[in-house]
């Protein structure tokens, strides 16, 4: 709505002061460029960049919902270091997010390079769309169907584990399986998505290159880590930085499946930060825990930059 | 894979690659197909003991829709779902018409500040919404939109990611045609409205449907805007009604997964070639 009114009145101007020749082309189009930027300057301004200062604002602060805070200087920072349950959440975000990373990544490629084999294309597509339907349902939905799957004594895993003489495993509750239990259901969740970036990845590699090898007399195996593999990594550099990212970022899976328990064992850093807020109402101090992550994302995302230029060949 | 069956007849050593092909293929669509299936019988049985007996039986004799009646008299089930389609299509509208209009600007258009604001952008990109969820709470307060659909509308209309990937597309797209349209005393916003939104279907439905997908499930931000049940989204609205019920009648909580995803499903389907494509050409595009 407010951008309809914000667009028009740069084009009326336009339309109306040059109508017939050509007139010579303007050195800028600051009026332009304001009109198209307007929508999304308002909303990174309120939403954005408002809400970014804030962080660095609140850790100063201790404020709850009720008061409006006094200032602490760094005392939320000493809290930080402190904290002696931050380290542990971290740690078990850190040790899901790799985990999904690598299935994601390594599963992924192995599917769609097994997708790539001669069959019909209904069956292909049966595969393809079977794979991402996960990916289009929230989190919330398939963590609550996990944990009816998951359940220790009358869940469906165990079971099937039954079947082939495995005891039953406490999937939820126990501090070993429950953030294996988070892995499983958010790599199941979001491969398909992996899966179908890499099948485009793979159809953009020129046929002629593998025709040209299999020519030569190359293998399968030579052909996939000589070929297919290097023109293949913009692609798997992709995928691990987004995949990185959203997997560090898990929420929903955790609350819904194990609530971040046993202990800590399956806590993630923004479930942890969102306790702090709105469970203990201490947002000051969940300020400070924002600002660590943002630290984090931030170092990452340089060093999967830095690690692109080495290995990747455009 | 040939190295291993070179021992054995080249003929027999391909049969196995496919068989093995195949094999791994079918298990991995069964373990993802299976507990949906699982879950939709789920919400058809009559009792606990019906959902939970190991192996799964179908036995038509005992199936009943009592469970999803059930649903709908615990929770507002139907007011979640209007809230959830509510809050994903208009975040999703809204950001079409900011991400295109300012991707436009990035890629075409010539103005001071341009570097920096484009560096904003980017930079913006690591700052994901779970990191300003405190300040961003606040803000919504202060504007008293706490516990209105507001609060989940209008964080997502900014998107650093939508911009980018648009200026990717607007950056490859010929610039022959928009040189014509100028020569033919078009404006800025003829040319981009009848000359780059036409050529960027593919790249807008990228967009849409990853935005769509994301604040259709997106559990974090109802749970932190919205107090009254009347106006909670479908993912919160779902954990609620988990949430009910501790023990007993885990067929209604079936049956209110299963009506949360069947619609999903039956778009998805519909739209699954404009989906598929999508999702797979957004490695591309970036």
């Amino acid at each position: 709505m407010t951008t309809s009114s914000t667009l028009r009145p740069g084009v009326g101007d336009r339309s109306v002061t040059d109508p017939g020749p050509p007139a010579p082309r303007p050195r800028g189009d600051g009026a332009a460029a304001l009109a198209f930027l307007t929508p999304s300057i308002i909303t990174f301004l309120v939403f954005v960049l408002a809400p970014t200062v804030g962080v660095l604002v609140l850790s100063f602060y201790n404020w709850n919902l009720l008061s409006d805070g006094t200032f602490v200087g760094l005392d939320n920072f000493d809290r930080l270091i402190h904290d002696g349950r931050l380290l542990g959440v971290y740690g078990s975000t850190t040790y899901m997010a790799l985990a999904i990373l690598a299935v994601n990544v390594v599963l992924g490629l192995l599917l769609a390079v097994l997708l790539e084999t001669r069959m019909p294309r209904w069956l292909r597509g049966f595969f393809r769309l079977s794979y991402l339907f996960p990916f289009v349902v929230s989190a919330s939905a398939v963590a609550l169907i996990w944990r009816f799957l998951l359940n220790k004594d009358l869940g469906l895993v165990n079971y099937l584990l039954g079947l082939v003489h495995v005891d039953r495993i406490d999937w939820l509750g126990s501090s070993a399986f429950a953030p294996v239990s988070v892995i499983i259901v958010n790599s199941w969740k979001t491969i398909g998505f992996s899966i179908l970036v890499y099948i485009a990845g793979l159809q953009s590699i020129p046929d002629q290159l593998r025709e040209a090898a299999i020519v030569d007399g190359a293998g399968a195996w030579t052909r996939f880590w000589r070929i297919t593999f290097p023109l293949l990594s913009p692609t798997i550099f992709f995928l691990v930085v987004i995949n990185t990212i959203n997997s560090f970022q898990i929420f929903a899976e955790p609350r819904v499946l194990t609530q971040g328990g046993p202990g800590d064992s399956s806590r993630t850093i923004v479930e942890y930060l969102y306790d702090r807020a709105f469970g203990d109402f201490d947002l000051g101090y969940a300020s400070a825990i924002g600002i660590t992550f943002a630290l984090i994302l931030v170092v990452l995302t340089a060093i999967q930059f830095w690690f692109s230029r080495r290995w990747t060949f455009y | 894979m040939s190295t291993a069956t070179t021992s054995m007849s080249p003929r027999l050593g391909r049969l196995a690659a496919r068989v093995l092909t195949f094999l791994v293929l079918g298990i991995a669509a069964l373990a993802i197909t299976a507990p949906f299936l699982w879950i939709f019988r789920g919400a058809l049985s009559g009792s606990d003991a019906e959902l939970y007996r190991l192996p799964p039986t179908f036995d038509a004799g005992t199936l009943t829709v009592r469970n999803f009646g059930r649903v709908t008299e615990q929770v507002p089930y139907f007011r979640f779902f209007l809230n959830s389609i509510i809050v994903s299509t208009v975040v999703t509208a809204a950001q079409l018409i900011t991400c295109s209009t300012a991707a436009y600007a990035f890629a075409r258009l010539r103005f001071r500040g341009k570097g920096v604001l484009f560096a904003l952008v980017i930079g913006s990109l690591m700052i994901p919404i779970q990191v300003t969820i405190v300040p961003l709470f606040l803000v919504m307060s202060k504007l008293g939109l706490t516990n209105t659909l507001w609060a989940l509308i209008l964080p997502g209309i900014f998107s650093a990611f939508g911009i980018f990937l648009l200026r990717q597309h607007f950056l490859g797209l010929p610039r022959g045609l928009e040189e014509a349209a100028k020569i033919d005393g078009a404006g800025q916003f003829r040319t981009f409205a009848r000359i780059i939104l036409p050529l960027s279907g593919p790249s807008i439905a990228t967009l849409g449907i990853l935005c769509f997908t994301y604040w259709w499930n997106d559990l974090l931000l109802p749970l932190v805007m919205i107090s009254d049940t009347d106006r909670q989204t479908l993912p919160v609205g779902l954990v609620l009604l988990a949430g009910r019920f501790s023990t007993g009648s885990l067929g209604t909580i079936a049956a209110g997964i299963t009506m949360a995803i069947v619609p999903v499903l039956v778009v998805f389907l519909a739209a699954q070639r404009y989906i598929v494509q999508s999702i797979a050409s957004s490695g591309l595009k970036l």
